[in-house]
């Protein structure tokens, strides 16, 4: 069997293993978010400003809400069946609608923090390793812990009030200009010059970790025989590193990337609340105060949808990496 | 000679009027805060603030409201009140379309009144109740037919109280669910364009507005900004021109206020006279005795509520009436509000009721709910146990999120006090009845009279003072509703909220009405 055949029998495996994952992960929020007091209803009424006890019944007769759970759960699976995902009451559009509007957004910022994280420190880690113990060591040490001890949100307000407020060098906060509404060319620069401050802000607290990890694990391989063998060879120090030590020090580092890929959706809610940058985060943490089930399923199923795929694409990675590892 | 003379002349004052033309600039864009994203675009069926912030952009009302009160001719020009005060005729004006093109006739008013404000907006079946048919003889008046006099309502026409919405696009439809709830048509300067959920809210000039001139602006944005200091960096960077509500915070406000760029007001909320308060459970717990809750009115501090935590805007409570019924005579000083706080004096009420002090100085114990709408409401829940604590009232506090909190109070009753802000609106009637009435304990209904205090005296004196044409006969009963009620307590006002408008000053012509950021924007214009 040949190695790409191979793999894409893997690829179809996995993907099949992934649905009853998806499933369950489904079925066991619906049960969660139901635990919470209030729903939908309340909250459209406490928002208008009053709402009668007649009205109330009637939304709830429409959104569904008066059906038993195992009822309304079984709605839901089957319409997720044929891709629909629901309606949101409190957006009044089509789940998949306010979803796709806003995950453009978030994958803009997602994917520019994973390469500004990754590369970078992948890059320092490496730069640490190989200059260990003297001051170039130190000040990267220093740095990653700095910027992993620093709370997000104060790094995102500092940079605003430094590269905003007093160098004027970026906007404060948003996609895109609206006072301008640019086309083309015009747009793109615009969005470009917006993600600046937010993928910064996102990509130093992830940053830290990829490098301290990088020079971890650089530093690990650095101890391994086939070193002292490669040395003992007469290579030098530079083929060793770059060559043979990298691949597999990068190892643990894109392990951990895939990891947080899934942790992106979530964790941008705060760089998305003060950037006020329109992605995923922020859409979820407001359904979830608006008590938007629908809305909370359908990011929450986009999500392990997500996990899942980027922990294939990790493993595939893998066996690029190290040709130890084969799928099985 | 004569000619020549008359032809200067004419020169001369065509030159004045074009020079006095440029004041108003036309062009430009204003990019403003709303805060939070409104849920929805129908405020013909809610309420809800952010919508006000945006809507009577592009609905209109028959009437505005100026700073002194008086009304100002929209959609109507002109009105007829007839001396029993139960037929009132609308003049409506001439030559208005809406936005795609159909011409706004009575048919609309009739429609918007009975059809859609009087059956699902949340204060339309309270404010239009004495109404029970309205005539339309032509295309351009409006008769509307009172079972009594209301003299509140004329106080509720502006375009975010009662906007007035097209009949051909909601007639035979479920008005609460229609599509033109998200794509808005109306007869306003500013039309709806697109609705950027999590960004933005765009409206664009109406060419065809039916005043001459106006708007002066290009284009309207609403922003939102999830973050208080993002919004705050926004307006310092002029990336925002105006933001009210609070949009703001206080403490960045104050600090806003020194830069020669940016004002601050408290003008454009005498509609709305917000008031902060405290409901009480009346039946169950710890507070049904009224000598408990004058107690609890006694001792608290007002003015360092104001200062401390809003920052000095406020204007501390003296009766359950916001002083800016002054205007129409309604507000009368009363006791058991004082400004400054007597814990003494509350003390000793406390004592003379029969609450003694066990061995830890404690009282009584109870749950003090707040409104989840704000760190400040967490400093006033902060405030209001420590003063509770020093005449022996042991206050646990609890912030739960809005649903859950709507639920508790006004779904379930379970609740011992609540501090909370209502809208006390232009008129008692369409504000403050709706804490008092036994016609207003309505279970499951928000903001209505959770404390479920009820006294036939009082519901007489409330239905007296909303059918009341004469105004001195209404100065009087308002004076015994407010003596009662400075006597039972079942809601204690604190004190009258100052909300903050934040705007950049190149932004001109945005304040002449009373609505301040619930108006029309149709005057505002960029000096750039």
């Amino acid at each position: 069997m040949t190695r790409s055949s191979k793999i894409f029998k893997y690829v179809g495996k996995r993907l099949l293993q992934g649905i009853p994952i998806i499933l369950a992960i489904v079925v066991i929020n619906f049960f969660l978010l139901n635990l919470a007091e209030g729903d939908a209803v309340d909250v459209l009424a406490g928002e208008a400003g009053s709402a009668t006890p007649e009205y109330m019944a009637q939304l709830r007769a429409k959104f569904g809400l008066d059906q038993p759970l195992p009822v309304q759960l079984m709605v839901y699976l089957k319409n997720v069946a044929t891709l629909d995902l629901g309606y949101s009451f409190r957006h009044d559009m089509p789940v998949s609608d306010l979803i796709f509007d806003r995950f453009a957004a978030t994958g803009l910022l997602m994917t520019s923090t994973i390469i500004l994280a990754v590369g970078f420190g992948v890059l320092l880690g490496l730069l640490a390793a190989m200059r260990l113990n003297t001051w170039k060591d130190t000040v990267i040490t220093v740095f990653a812990l700095i910027t992993y001890a620093t709370p997000l949100f104060w790094v995102g307000l500092m940079m605003i009030v430094v590269f905003s407020l007093k160098l004027g060098w970026f906007p404060t906060s948003g996609m895109e200009n609206v006072a301008a509404f640019y086309e083309g060319w015009d747009r793109v620069k615009d969005i470009a010059v917006h993600l600046v401050l937010p993928t910064i802000t996102l990509s130093l607290f992830y940053l830290a970790l990829y490098t301290r990890m990088m020079r971890a694990s650089m530093l690990e391989q650095y101890g391994q025989d086939y070193v002292i063998t490669a040395r003992a060879k007469g290579l030098t120090e530079r083929r060793i590193t770059f060559v043979h030590v990298l691949r597999n020090a990068l190892l643990p580092v894109v392990t951990m990337a895939g990891v947080q890929v899934g942790a992106l959706i979530g964790g941008s809610v705060i760089v998305e609340s003060v950037f006020a940058w329109p992605g995923l985060g922020m859409l979820a943490f407001e359904s979830l105060f608006a008590r938007d089930l629908n809305l909370l399923l359908g990011i929450f199923m986009l999500s392990s949808i997500l996990v899942i795929a980027v922990n294939l694409v990790v493993d595939i990675i893998y066996c690029f990496l190290d040709p130890r590892i084969e799928v099985s | 000679m004569k000619t020549i003379l008359q032809s200067c002349a004419l020169a001369a004052s065509l030159l004045l009027s074009s020079v006095s033309a440029y004041a108003a600039k036309d062009g430009g864009t204003l990019a403003f805060l709303v805060q939070p994203e409104p849920p929805t675009l129908a405020s013909y069926v809610s309420t809800s603030g952010p919508i006000g912030l945006v809507m009577p952009k592009v609905y209109e009302g028959l009437f505005d409201y100026d700073n002194d009160g008086k009304m100002i001719p929209i959609l109507a020009e002109s009105y007829d009140m007839s001396g029993d005060g139960k037929t009132v005729t609308f003049n409506l004006r001439k030559g208005v379309t809406w936005h795609d093109g159909k011409p706004f006739t009575s048919a609309d008013v009739k429609f918007t009144i009975m059809e859609v404000l009087k059956k699902v907006h949340p204060r339309g079946p309270n404010s239009f109740r004495e109404v029970t048919s309205i005539d339309t003889p032509d295309a351009h008046t409006a008769i509307f037919n009172l079972d009594n006099p209301a003299p509140y309502m004329m106080r509720s026409f502006s375009a975010y109280e009662s906007p007035m919405v097209p009949k051909h696009l909601l007639e035979g439809q479920d008005v609460k669910s229609a599509p033109l709830a998200n794509n808005p048509v109306g007869t306003g300067p500013f039309k709806f364009v697109e609705w950027k959920k999590g960004q933005y809210i765009r409206l664009d000039k109406n060419e065809n507005y039916w005043q001459e001139g106006l708007p002066h602006l290009d284009r309207i944005v609403g922003r939102f900004i999830p973050d208080a200091s993002t919004r705050t960096a926004a307006m310092e960077n002029g990336e925002v021109l105006y933001a009210a509500y609070n949009a703001i915070p206080n403490i960045d406000a104050v600090r806003l206020k020194e830069r020669d760029d940016i004002g601050v007001t408290t003008d454009g909320y005498s509609m709305i006279n917000p008031m902060a308060l405290i409901e009480f459970n009346t039946k169950e717990g710890a507070f049904v005795d009224p000598a408990v809750r004058r107690a609890i009115s006694t001792a608290i501090d007002r003015r360092f509520m104001i200062d401390t935590i809003f920052f000095g805007y406020g204007k501390p409570a003296t009766s359950a009436l916001s002083s800016n019924f002054k205007a129409t005579n309604l507000h009368a000083e009363m006791p058991n509000y004082p400004e400054r706080g007597d814990v003494a004096a509350a003390n000793a009420i406390l004592d003379k009721a029969g609450f003694k002090k066990d061995g830890d100085g404690v009282r009584m114990t109870a749950v003090l709910d707040l409104i989840p709408y704000g760190e400040d409401w967490r400093r006033a829940g902060e405030y209001m146990k420590q003063v509770m604590g020093d005449i022996g009232i042991k206050l646990e506090l609890r912030y739960e999120d809005v649903p859950t909190w709507l639920k508790r109070i006004y779904h379930r009753y379970d609740f011992a006090m609540n501090i909370n802000y209502f809208y006390q609106l232009p008129d008692p009637v369409l504000g403050v009845h709706r804490h008092y009435g036994t016609n207003q304990i309505r279970k499951g209904t928000h903001f209505v009279n959770s404390s479920r205090y009820s006294n036939p005296t009082l519901d007489a004196l409330l239905d007296s003072g909303s059918k009341e044409p004469d105004a001195a006969k209404r100065t009087a009963t308002y004076k015994e509703i407010q003596t009662i009620l400075a006597n039972d307590m079942p809601v204690v006002n604190l004190f009258e909220l100052q909300f903050l408008t934040v705007y950049n000053t190149k932004l001109k012509g945005a304040y002449g009405s009373a609505m301040g950021a619930y108006g029309s924007f149709r005057e505002a214009y960029l000096d750039e």
